[in-house]
Parts: structure tokens; C-alpha cells; sequence
């Protein structure tokens, strides 16, 4: 049980742009089991600390450490963080099955996109270029995409923008579903969205 | 191997697909040429400026193309979902395989024009062969780390080509000095400047795998 042993420990980390402080010295662990939202006005540096967290970014000052399966910083291996964000777009000239299937590893993987695609509603659409994607589908492609490796640790901003109220339910249970083994990290305006995770860090 | 194989069946799609980079650098290489030979009123130039044009007509039709495959990632936002599902190293083995690939079309379609609307005899094939395939190694692996750089630094094809020319420089300048002996004489093989060649891809291609993740991650 690989998810059991991951954890994430920031220690006194800080983003600056220039002469801009978004937050300093912020310490924070989140444990297997553990979900974070991240919570804060916009401009407040949500989505940095997500993405310094995720070792997207690297921090101005302090460090991330993120632990699985007993490896120091796995972040190195991608296929363990599952992340989902506005910045992250998947490729608009490949099918939602083919960008799915880019971002699966490991075997059984076309089983897994398959059914993923089910799961959201997309197997209609499974062989439409993701150009031609409604707002709300590109949302549950990109949630679809993090989840494909059924990875240890989800990095999720702002997973309820575009989402209409069936794609909601379908995030809440898929949150639900990892709540009680995986590491869940939320950037999000949204009371209801922060309400799914068992914690909060206010920014800003 | 399943990554890269993936990451470049990827490029190819997207390509295929959209046809941007192949279709600007084919278009600039046939306007090129036949601007060219429009200017030389059926006069036949010398090897040596045959060469020359070649080249600048390869090289400036490669330019377009070649930068696409970094800036478009940043265009679209596909950056950071390349950087997420593929290690760095399989991201600039599959680019050097597309920009060889995209180079290996301009050559192909280049070179009959030039035979066609420039007249251009060749009188060392084996020699020119060798030649405009080392070429074509030679330009891609020199310019695809420089495209990331730029795609990275949120620049355009413009400032691509600008920095890229200085680099390839010393590898021009021997392309175009031994495709025009393939094309005076018949002759040995020119194993010198394909080894040059060679080696300098080799030169250009190690430094990229040294600095293409600190580029790609930072």
C-alpha cells in the first residue's frame, strides 16, 4: 500500500514576484487521508502554492518535501501527483481518448481511460478533438486526466469551475471515493468545494 | 522506449493534424525557390551559389517549423501537461525526432525544386546525399534545445531565428562549401565535412540533454 506512506511537508515556504510577496514563510504537512483546500481572494497566490506543492514551481525560499512509497521528493515521478488546473491544458488537436491515453502509464491503461471516459459522461465524445469540447467537458477531461493514474497524492484548482451540477456531483464523489488514502490539495474560491476537504489554509 | 514512442506519435498526430509547421516551411521553400529562379531568367548559377541558396531556402523554411514545436506548447497551455506526463529527456528526444523529421520534408521537397527551377546537377550523389542528411541532423539538433529557450522565455519564431543563426553558423558554412564540390565534380566521398557534420550534431545534441531540464523544469 504504496498511498499509506505519502505525505507532503512544506517548510517556511515563500513566493515572490518581483518585489510582490504572495505569501511568505508558510510551513504546512498534509498526511495520507488528509485533504487541504487552499482558500484565499484572487491574486492571493492559491494556485502558486498548489503548484509549488505539486513541485510544479519551485518556491522563492524554503522547500517541499513530498514522500511515496518511502521515496524522498516523488515528485520526480509525475505519475504519482494527479493535477488539475486552469494552466493545464490537454492537447486541443488529440481526441479526449488520445490525451487521456498520453497521460496514462503503466499497463491496463486504455481499460482505465475507457472507463474513466464512462465515468464522466465522455464516451461520446471520446473520439471528438478536445478543440470542439464544450468548457464544461474540457473541466471533466482534465479531472479524468489526474485521476488516470490513480495517483497518491491530487492536486486539484478550481475542479468545480465550468462544471455544471452533474459534473459537481461527479467531483464531489470522486473526492469522496479518495478522501479516507490519498493526499487531496484544493486551490478553490468555492464554500461548498473548500467543505469537501477536512482542512483549510487561508492566503492573502 | 513506450514514452518516447508515445510523445513522438503524439507530435506526428498533432502535426498531421493541424499541418501548421510543415505547411508554412513547404510553402516558403517552393515560393523561394521559384522567386529564385524567377530573378535568373533561366540563367544557371554556380554550385557555389546553388549551395548557398539551398541552404538559406532549407535553413529560413526550417525556422517556422522548427520553433513551433516548443512555442506552440506554450501557446496552447500544453506545456505543463507535457511536463506532467512526460519526463524531460523523452520531451527533447521526441522534438528532435519531429524537427528531423519536419527538416527531412523541407529537404525532400527543396532539393527536386532546386533540380527543377535552378537546375541544379548533382556530380557527387553519394557525397550529397551524406551531406543533406547530416545536414538536416545537424540543424535539429542544433536549434531544438534554442526553441525550447525561447518558447520558455515566452518569445516568438522572430527571436528564434535570431539566436538560432549564430549557432549554426560553422555548420552552414561547411554544408554550403561541400554540397557545392558535390555538385562540381564527381569526386571520393566527402567523409571530412560529414564527420564535421556529424560531430557537431553530436556536440550540439549533448549539450542539449544537459540543459534541456533545468530549461524545461525551471
Amino acid at each position: 500500500m504504496r498511498n499509506t506512506e505519502s505525505a507532503i511537508a512544506a517548510h517556511a515556504v515563500s513566493a515572490r514576484f518581483g518585489r510582490v510577496a504572495l505569501f511568505e514563510g508558510l510551513t504546512l504537512t498534509v498526511a495520507p487521508g488528509e485533504s487541504l483546500a487552499i482558500v484565499g481572494p484572487n491574486g492571493s497566490g492559491k494556485s502558486t502554492l498548489l503548484e509549488i506543492l505539486a513541485g510544479l514551481r519551485r518556491p522563492t525560499a524554503g522547500r517541499v518535501l513530498f514522500t511515496a512509497g518511502g521515496d524522498d521528493d516523488a515528485r520526480t515521478d509525475r505519475s504519482r501527483i494527479g493535477f488539475m488546473g486552469p494552466r493545464v491544458e490537454p492537447y486541443p488537436d488529440l481526441t479526449g481518448m488520445e490525451n487521456l491515453l498520453f497521460a496514462a502509464r503503466g499497463g491496463s491503461s486504455r481499460e482505465r481511460a475507457a472507463a474513466l471516459m464512462e465515468r464522466f459522461a465522455l464516451r461520446p465524445h471520446r473520439d471528438k478533438l478536445t478543440r470542439h469540447y464544450s468548457s464544461g467537458m474540457r473541466q471533466r477531461l482534465k479531472l479524468a486526466i489526474a485521476l488516470v493514474n490513480d495517483p497518491p497524492a491530487l492536486f486539484l484548482d478550481e475542479p468545480g469551475a465550468m462544471l455544471d451540477e452533474a459534473g459537481r456531483a461527479l467531483l464531489r464523489a470522486e473526492i469522496d471515493a479518495r478522501r479516507a488514502e490519498r493526499i487531496i490539495v484544493m486551490a478553490t474560491n468555492d464554500a461548498d468545494e473548500a467543505a469537501l476537504c477536512s482542512r483549510r489554509t487561508a492566503l492573502g | 522506449m513506450g514514452e518516447l514512442a508515445k510523445n513522438i506519435r503524439k507530435d506526428l498526430t498533432v502535426e498531421f493534424r493541424n499541418r501548421y509547421a510543415l505547411s508554412v516551411a513547404l510553402a516558403f521553400a517552393a515560393v523561394a525557390t521559384i522567386a529564385a529562379s524567377i530573378a535568373l531568367a533561366g540563367t544557371v548559377p554556380a554550385p557555389r551559389v546553388q549551395s548557398a541558396l539551398l541552404w538559406i531556402v532549407v535553413f529560413f523554411a526550417a525556422m517556422n517549423g522548427l520553433a513551433h514545436a516548443f512555442v506552440r506548447e506554450e501557446e496552447q497551455g500544453t506545456a505543463l501537461f507535457l511536463r506532467l506526463h512526460a519526463t524531460p529527456h523523452t520531451v527533447l528526444t521526441a522534438k528532435l525526432a519531429f524537427n528531423i523529421a519536419l527538416l527531412a520534408a523541407i529537404e525532400a521537397v527543396a532539393i527536386p525544386l532546386f533540380v527543377v527551377f535552378l537546375q541544379l546537377e548533382v556530380r557527387a550523389p553519394h557525397s550529397f546525399v551524406a551531406i543533406a542528411a547530416a545536414g538536416c541532423l545537424c540543424l535539429a539538433c542544433a536549434v531544438t534545445v534554442l526553441g525550447a529557450m525561447v518558447a520558455r522565455a515566452g518569445g516568438r519564431g522572430a527571436l528564434f531565428t535570431v539566436i538560432a543563426f549564430p549557432v549554426v553558423i560553422p555548420a552552414l558554412w561547411v554544408l554550403i562549401g561541400a554540397t557545392a564540390r558535390s555538385l562540381e565534380r564527381p569526386g571520393p566521398f566527402d567523409s571530412g565535412s560529414v564527420l564535421f557534420l556529424l560531430a557537431f550534431s553530436g556536440a550540439m545534441a549533448g549539450v542539449s540533454y544537459l540543459l534541456f531540464e533545468h530549461i524545461w523544469e525551471e
